[in-house]
C-alpha cells in the first residue's frame, strides 16, 4: 500500500469512525447512565431513516428531518419507556433483551407496512452533493458535513455530562440511585430524560446516515451489531469510549480494505476480540 | 319380513342420502397440489426475499389451478441460511410430500436446494444467478429462470468493451460470495480474452455495507471502469459510495448484475444517471407476457412491475406452464415437459434449454438517465443493448447428473 493510499484510508477510517460514534453514543448513554441493554437503539434509528425519507419526499430534502427526526424519536422514546420499558428496570438483562428486541422487530414489521420491504432513496441536501477536495483527496462533501456534525455532538454531549447539573444527576444517578433519590432528586424523571437523550441521538443518527446509506426495514440489525462493537470496544457507557472505540473501529475497518480486504468486517471483530483480551471491560471501560 | 325388508331398504336409502353429499362434494373438488416457495424473509437480503416471494404467491393465486388441480402456496423462510433451506426443504418433502418447490434468494441457498430436491425426487424452478446451477451442479430435476453469471457478464462488460474501446482498465469490486466469485471469474475471462487490464478487485464479505474503504482503493487504481460484482443492497451501496465519492468524474461505473427498477429507486436519479447496469427484467419492454404480469403487479401495488416481482413470478410460471402441458403432477412428465418449452413470459418468449434446463432469454444492459430526462417517476433508465448470450450446452459443463 502506497503512503498516499494508507493517508487516505486513515482519513477515510476517521471519517468512518465518527459516523459509527455518532451510531453508538446513544446507546453507550443509556447503558452507562441507566445500565439497562436497549435492543431497541437500532429501531430507532431505523425509524428516524424513514423520518428522513418521508420528509424528503414531501419537501425535497432532509433539513426539516434533522431537526423533527430526533425530537419525534425521542417523543417515542418516552412513550416506550414510560409503557413499556422503566417496569423492565429491574429485570435482568436478559430479559431487557429480549423486550427490547421484540420492540425493534415491532418496529421493523411496522415499516414493511407502511412503505414496503425494499430500501428508499434518500437525497443528499443538493448543497452538499458534491465532494471536496483535501489535498491530493477526495472526500464527499456531506460525509465530511456528517464528521462535523459527529465531532460538535462529542462536544456538546460531554459538556452537558461532564459541566451541567443534569450532567451531574445523571451521573451520580448512574453510580448509586438510591442515594441520589434521597437527597431529593427525582431519579425516574433523570432516567427518562436520558432514555429520551438516547432516542434523539440515535434518531440523529438515522437522520443523517440517511443520504449515506438510504432508509431500508432491515438497517437497524447492521447498525445496532456496529454500536455494540464500538461500545464494548470504548468500554460500556463511556463517551469518550464510544469516541475512541468508533475511530479505532473505522480505521480498521479502512485499512484493512486494502490490505486484506476480504477480511476487512471479520477485522472489526478481530479488533474487538483483541481489546477484550487486553482489557476486559473495554479501553475506557470501569472493572 | 316385509317390514324387515323395508326397514332395511330404508336404512340403505337413509344412509345413501347422507353419504352423497360428501361423495358428491369428492367428486367435483379439485385436488390441491402444494408448491413450496423458498425464500429469505429475514437476513441480509430480506427485502429481496420477500419481493421475490410476492411475484411467485402473486403467479400462483393467478394461475389459481395447474393440470386439474387446485394451487396451494406454502412458504418456506430460510431466514438467509442455506442450511435452513435445505432443513425446511427435507421437512415439506418427507413429512408433507410436497414435491414441487421453486424459489432461492441467493445463489448459495439455490444450489443446496437443488441437490436436495433432485435427491428426493422432487422438481425445483430457481432464479440463482451462479453459473453452477445450470453448469457442473446441474441436475435433471432444477430448472433457472434468470441468467447465468456468464450470460449476465457478456450481455453487459462486452458490449461496454467495445462501446468504449479506449477504457482499457477495470477494477473490480466484488462479493465474496458464489454468485459474486462466478461474476469476476467471467469478467476476467472477458477481460483476458478482449485485452482489458485488470487493475485490481477488492472482495467484500457477505455482511459489508460500509464500501468506502474499497472505493478509496479503486480510486487508487485510477480505473477507466468500476465493474461491480455482487448482488442486492450491496450493488446499492456499493454504486452510492462510489458516486459520492466522485468517481463518475473519470470513471464508468457498471453493475454487472441488478434488480433494476427496485435498486434504481433505492438509488435515485442522482445516483443512477450515467451509471451502466445488467438486468434481466425492464417493466418498458413491451411483450405479452410482461402485459401480464404488469397488469397482476398493478392490481396488488398499484404500480409497474420491478425485477424481483418478475423473478419471483416468473420461477412459478415455468413450474405451473410445465404441469400444465404435461397435465400432470408427476415429476419426469412434468420436466420432460418442460424441456424445449416455449412460452410467453415476462421479457417475451422464453425458451426452456433441454441441455441444461436454462430459460432463454434477453439480458438488459441499461443506462441511467438525469432525472430531468425521466418520462415518469419509474423511468429511471434506457435499455442500450438486449442479448441472449448464452453459453453453448458442451461448454456448461452440465452433464445432467
Amino acid at each position: 500500500m502506497s503512503t498516499q493510499l494508507l493517508l487516505f484510508q486513515v482519513l477515510n477510517g476517521l471519517g468512518i469512525g465518527m459516523i459509527y460514534f455518532l451510531l453508538s453514543v446513544g446507546l453507550t448513554l443509556i447503558f452507562g447512565l441507566m445500565r439497562f441493554v436497549n435492543f431497541a437503539h437500532g429501531a430507532f434509528y431505523l425509524a428516524a431513516a424513514y423520518i428522513a425519507y418521508a420528509i424528503s419526499l414531501a419537501f425535497g430534502s432532509i433539513w426539516w428531518a434533522l431537526l423533527i427526526g430526533p425530537l419525534a424519536i425521542a417523543a417515542l422514546a418516552l412513550v416506550i419507556e414510560r409503557l413499556l420499558l422503566r417496569h423492565t428496570y429491574a429485570m435482568p438483562h436478559e430479559a431487557q433483551i429480549l423486550i427490547t428486541f421484540a420492540v425493534a422487530l415491532l418496529f421493523q414489521e411496522i415499516v414493511i407496512l407502511i412503505f414496503d420491504p425494499l430500501a428508499k432513496s434518500v437525497p443528499v441536501p443538493a448543497s452538499l452533493s458534491g465532494i471536496v477536495f483535501l489535498g491530493p483527496y477526495v472526500y464527499p462533501a456531506y460525509r465530511l458535513a456528517v464528521v462535523a456534525a459527529a465531532a460538535v455532538i462529542a462536544v456538546v454531549l460531554w459538556l452537558v455530562v461532564e459541566r451541567t447539573k443534569f450532567g451531574a444527576m445523571l451521573r451520580a444517578g448512574s453510580e448509586n440511585a438510591e442515594m441520589v433519590g434521597l437527597l431529593g432528586i427525582n431519579v425516574d424523571r433523570v432516567f427518562m430524560a436520558a432514555f429520551a437523550l438516547g432516542g434523539a441521538l440515535a434518531g440523529l443518527a438515522g437522520v443523517l446516515a440517511a443520504p449515506l446509506r438510504g432508509a431500508e426495514p432491515f438497517m437497524s440489525t447492521e447498525a445496532l451489531g456496529i454500536a455494540f462493537v464500538v461500545v464494548v470496544v470504548g468500554g460500556l457507557g463511556t463517551l469518550t469510549g464510544a469516541l475512541v472505540g468508533g475511530l479505532l473501529i473505522g480505521l480498521v475497518q479502512s485499512i484493512m480494505s486494502t490490505l486484506w480486504p476480504e477480511a476487512a468486517q471479520l477485522m472489526i471483530y478481530a479488533a474487538m476480540a483483541l481489546v477484550l483480551l487486553v482489557r476486559p471491560a473495554g479501553l475506557f471501560g470501569r472493572f | 319380513m316385509i317390514e324387515r325388508r323395508r326397514f332395511l331398504t330404508s336404512a340403505t336409502a337413509a344412509a345413501a342420502v347422507l353419504a352423497a353429499p360428501p361423495l358428491i362434494r369428492r367428486a367435483n373438488a379439485q385436488s390441491v397440489l402444494d408448491i413450496a416457495a423458498v425464500y429469505s424473509l429475514s437476513g441480509t437480503f430480506a427485502n429481496v426475499g420477500s419481493a421475490l416471494n410476492d411475484g411467485s404467491k402473486w403467479a400462483v393465486e393467478a394461475y389459481g389451478s395447474a393440470g386439474g388441480n387446485k394451487l396451494n402456496y406454502v412458504l418456506l423462510d430460510d431466514r438467509g441460511d442455506a442450511g435452513e433451506a435445505v432443513r425446511k426443504v427435507q421437512e415439506v418433502m418427507t413429512q408433507h410430500g410436497i414435491k414441487h418447490v421453486v424459489g432461492c434468494t441467493n445463489s448459495a441457498i439455490g444450489l443446496a436446494v437443488q441437490k436436495e430436491v433432485h435427491a428426493r425426487g422432487g422438481i425445483y424452478v430457481n432464479e440463482a444467478g451462479a453459473d453452477e446451477i445450470t453448469g457442473k451442479d446441474c441436475n435433471r430435476s432444477s430448472f433457472r429462470w434468470p441468467v447465468a453469471c456468464y450470460s449476465a457478464v457478456n450481455s453487459t462488460v462486452r458490449p461496454l468493451i467495445d462501446k468504449f474501446p479506449q477504457a482499457k482498465r477495470w477494477y473490480t469490486i466484488t462479493g465474496q460470495y458464489v454468485f459474486g466469485d462466478s461474476l469476476l471469474s467471467n469478467c476476467k475471462q472477458v477481460f483476458q480474452e478482449k485485452g482489458i487490464q485488470h487493475v485490481g478487485n477488492s472482495y467484500h464479505s457477505l455482511s459489508d455495507r460500509e464500501y468506502s474503504g474499497y472505493i478509496a482503493t479503486a480510486l487508487s487504481a485510477a480505473p477507466d471502469v468500476l465493474a461491480v460484482c455482487n448482488f442486492g443492497n450491496q450493488t446499492v451501496d456499493v454504486i452510492r459510495q462510489a458516486v459520492s465519492y466522485g468517481m463518475k468524474r473519470n470513471t464508468k461505473i457498471l453493475a454487472v448484475w441488478s434488480t433494476g427498477l427496485d435498486q434504481y429507486q433505492a438509488l435515485g436519479p442522482e445516483n443512477c444517471d450515467g451509471v451502466y447496469f445488467g438486468c434481466n427484467f425492464w417493466h418498458g419492454v413491451d411483450s405479452p407476457g410482461g402485459r401480464r404480469v404488469a397488469e397482476i403487479v398493478k392490481q396488488k401495488t398499484g404500480d409497474v412491475p420491478n425485477y424481483l416481482h418478475a423473478c419471483g413470478y416468473a420461477v412459478a410460471q415455468v413450474l405451473i406452464e410445465g404441469i400444465n402441458k404435461a397435465g400432470s403432477t408427476d415429476v419426469p412428465k412434468i420436466i420432460g415437459a418442460l424441456e424445449g418449452l416455449s412460452y410467453e413470459g415476462p421479457t417475451g418468449t422464453e425458451t426452456v434449454r433441454p441441455q441444461d434446463h436454462q430459460v432463454l432469454k434477453d439480458y438488459y444492459l441499461m443506462l441511467g438517465k438525469a432525472k430531468g430526462a425521466m418520462k415518469d417517476k419509474n423511468d429511471f433508465a434506457d435499455v442500450v443493448a438486449a442479448t441472449k448470450a448464452f453459453l453453448p450446452p458442451d461448454k456448461t459443463g452440465c452433464t445432467m447428473g
